[in-house]
């Protein structure tokens, strides 16, 4: 018997799976963090608005990274749906460690798609996903120097305003 | 039709492979549907993104049926909560057999 199926497809299903999942929440995250551009666009931090603006783009990117690489291994990769997206922030700094928290549940999703792999000796879909793991240290970092600044330089009135302007859109 | 190979059956269903058209047939006893790779894969996250659990609430899907339609609309089915039971043990069979699973597959993974 040939194996046909084999042939049309690089990736074990399950990967693929994890992969889609993993598309549907980067996308969730690119939505998110549109939505903390709009909160801060509409309170004049524009810095923080700019460099959120930039982060849904970057998202999106991985998204599509993930979307093509599932299509090219001959899987099926499904568009994601984006349902119910957030727009409350108390604050700037709630933004931020919002946004840090979602980079880690990218992150800890990621290292369990890699695990799977190994376990399954998927070994294309673990190398695809070393890009991912060093990105996503470098996201962490960002957002954790960021919520360091409010420590630093404090809460409250122009101290909000510095903050926002050594907020890098670079 | 070229001669098929008997991959997987299930209570209902039979999953079958054609080496010389490279492409899959399930016997879904009224029928007898033809599937490229690519439509295999269509009809597996169609049945596993079924919320089998909606059949046993009476709000969510009273008359427990679920409306399928495979290769881009090409055939429609109405299958009931066993059917549908059955089409997933038989995906996951048969993809586990065509050496495109893990080692483990689970029929829970996605259901």
């Amino acid at each position: 018997m040939k194996d046909i199926a084999r042939q049309q497809m690089s990736i074990k299903v399950e990967s693929m799976d994890m992969l889609n999942a993993q598309i549907q929440m980067e996308g969730r995250a690119s939505a998110s963090y549109l939505a903390m551009a709009s909160w801060c666009d509409q309170r004049g931090y524009n810095q923080s608005a700019g460099f959120m603006y930039k982060q849904a783009a970057e998202e999106r990117e991985h998204m599509m990274k993930i979307f093509k690489f599932v299509n090219d291994c001959g899987g099926n990769a499904i568009s994601p749906a984006i349902e119910s997206t957030n727009h409350d922030f108390s604050s700037l700094e709630e933004v931020f460690e919002t946004a840090l928290s979602q980079e880690i549940d990218v992150t800890k999703s990621i290292n369990r798609i890699v695990a799977a792999a190994k376990k399954n000796s998927d070994f294309g879909v673990e190398n695809f996903l070393q890009w991912f793991i060093t990105e996503q240290l470098e996201e962490e970092k960002t957002m954790r120097d960021i919520l360091d600044l409010f420590e630093i330089m404090g809460r409250d009135g122009i101290a909000l305003k510095l903050i926002d302007e050594r907020i890098s859109v670079e | 039709m070229f001669p098929m190979e008997r991959i997987n059956s299930s209570h209902y269903y039979t999953f079958f492979q054609s080496d010389k058209e490279r492409c899959f047939y399930i016997d879904l006893g009224q029928k007898l549907v033809r599937l490229s790779f690519c439509q295999l894969l269509a009809l597996r996250q169609k049945v596993w993104s079924i919320n089998i659990e909606d059949h046993f609430d009476e709000d969510a899907n009273p008359h427990g049926f679920e409306i399928v339609s495979l290769c881009n609309r090409e055939h429609l089915f109405i299958l009931n909560t066993l059917e549908v039971l059955d089409l997933k043990e038989l995906l996951t069979g048969a993809f586990f057999l065509l050496d495109i699973a893990a080692q483990t597959p689970s029929l829970t993974s996605r259901a």
